[in-house]
């Protein structure tokens, strides 16, 4: 059956206008890494991160036929942070909706500060301070600081106007500073050590 | 939209720390910071948290994670919300053709299977064909063809009559719709 159909590989990805579409060995080699690293901050742990690298590959996947060459970067910043969003409103309403004392945290959840380190070369306590932020917060300042967006960039990754992204990020790294300036005390006091 | 005199608005601060100013008020920021502590203080905490932020490495994708990106073909369910008349058809056995309203793309199979080559146990073996079907409108579905090596005791050189080419998939197969192998037994 499968014999049947013509083998001529190279041609078939190739448009008039001369994009070649990349194979999806080359897609998930080139994006994979900026995917999961915009997970982990946005999730600040590794098992959210991978589903969330994971998830967006396989909507990748599913509509990369309608796939309009040129953003793809913010197509998978776009794709990533939704996700992220949805995760945080789904386990919101969760929390909310069944409040029984067993959901509170559980255990083994929250990874070692040596654990986030190895994982994303983040200060565990830039990346407490990153999950201490309301995730719309979050997120503007992820793209921003992290993934070296432009404002316009983020609001339509977002769909938010231009002054919601200023403000997210005004707030976002306010609060980012409080946090860490709690967060800092408890290092120990190493001389000569730059505080985060 | 009119800024006092007194001291820049929150957002023009942080916009300045972002070098998203254009010349004419990012000129005005400067003069007013030259003269005033207090926003400037405004400016280092913002910098001062962007900088903290800044400095992170590149961080290493999980070696099975990146088995399961490249998986993907294989194992996502394409039923979806049917994005239009999408179709996919194989172009060779180690890849296959999307093709949607926009174009078409080619996903390339054999980089994944040259490298699981000799991962899995011989039984594990299966053949992916990559051809693909269309189920009503832009549903697909990967199309894999089990060789007669399932036939017991024969081993994965019972059918060195096959092309040499098969992909071998070591994760499990989701969705799979069986063709008949010339003189496959199931």
């Amino acid at each position: 059956m499968s014999e049947a159909t013509p083998a001529q590989p190279a041609g078939s990805g190739v448009r008039p206008d001369g994009w070649v579409a990349p194979t999806w060995e080359q897609v998930v080699r080139d994006h994979s890494a900026r995917v999961y690293r915009l997970a982990y901050r946005l999730s600040g742990n590794a098992q959210d991160a991978e589903d969330l690298t994971q998830e967006t590959f396989v909507r990748v996947f599913r509509s990369l036929a309608d796939y309009s060459p040129g953003t793809f970067e913010g197509w998978l910043h776009r794709i990533t942070t939704n996700l992220f969003l949805d995760m945080v409103r789904r386990r919101q309403r969760i929390r909310f909706d069944a409040l029984p004392e067993d959901t509170e945290r559980l255990p083994g959840r929250a990874p070692s500060p040596e654990q986030v380190y190895a994982d994303t070369h983040l200060d565990p306590q830039v990346q407490a301070a990153l999950d201490a932020l309301p995730p719309e917060f979050r997120v503007a300042v992820v793209l921003c600081d992290i993934e070296g967006l432009t404002y316009e960039e983020i609001a339509a990754t977002l769909g938010i106007k231009l002054g919601t992204v200023r403000s997210r990020i005004h707030r976002g790294r306010v609060q980012l500073r409080q946090a860490l300036a709690h967060l800092a005390p408890r290092r120990p006091a190493v001389p000569g050590e730059v505080g985060a | 939209m009119n800024i006092p005199e007194s001291h820049l608005a929150q957002e023009a601060i942080t916009a300045l720390v972002d070098g998203e100013l254009t010349a004419g008020p990012a000129g005005r920021a400067a003069r007013h910071l030259a003269g005033c502590a207090q926003c400037r203080m405004a400016v280092e905490a913002q910098r001062e948290a962007k900088e903290a932020l800044h400095c992170s490495a590149d961080v290493s994708v999980p070696g099975d994670l990146m088995s399961r990106l490249r998986a993907i073909p294989f194992t996502a369910e394409m039923s979806g919300a049917g994005t239009g008349p999408g179709s996919m058809s194989a172009v060779g056995p180690g890849e296959f053709t999307l093709t949607g309203t926009r174009g078409a793309w080619s996903v390339d199979l054999t980089d994944d299977a040259s490298r699981r080559g000799h991962l899995g146990p011989r039984w594990l073996r299966r053949g992916v064909a990559g051809t693909l079907v269309g189920l009503g409108a832009g549903v697909t579905a990967l199309v894999l063809t089990l060789p007669g090596d399932a036939a017991p005791g024969a081993g994965a050189t019972a059918d060195s009559g096959r092309p040499e080419q098969h992909t071998e998939v070591a994760p499990p197969v989701l969705r799979t719709v069986t063709v008949g192998v010339v003189g496959g037994t199931p």
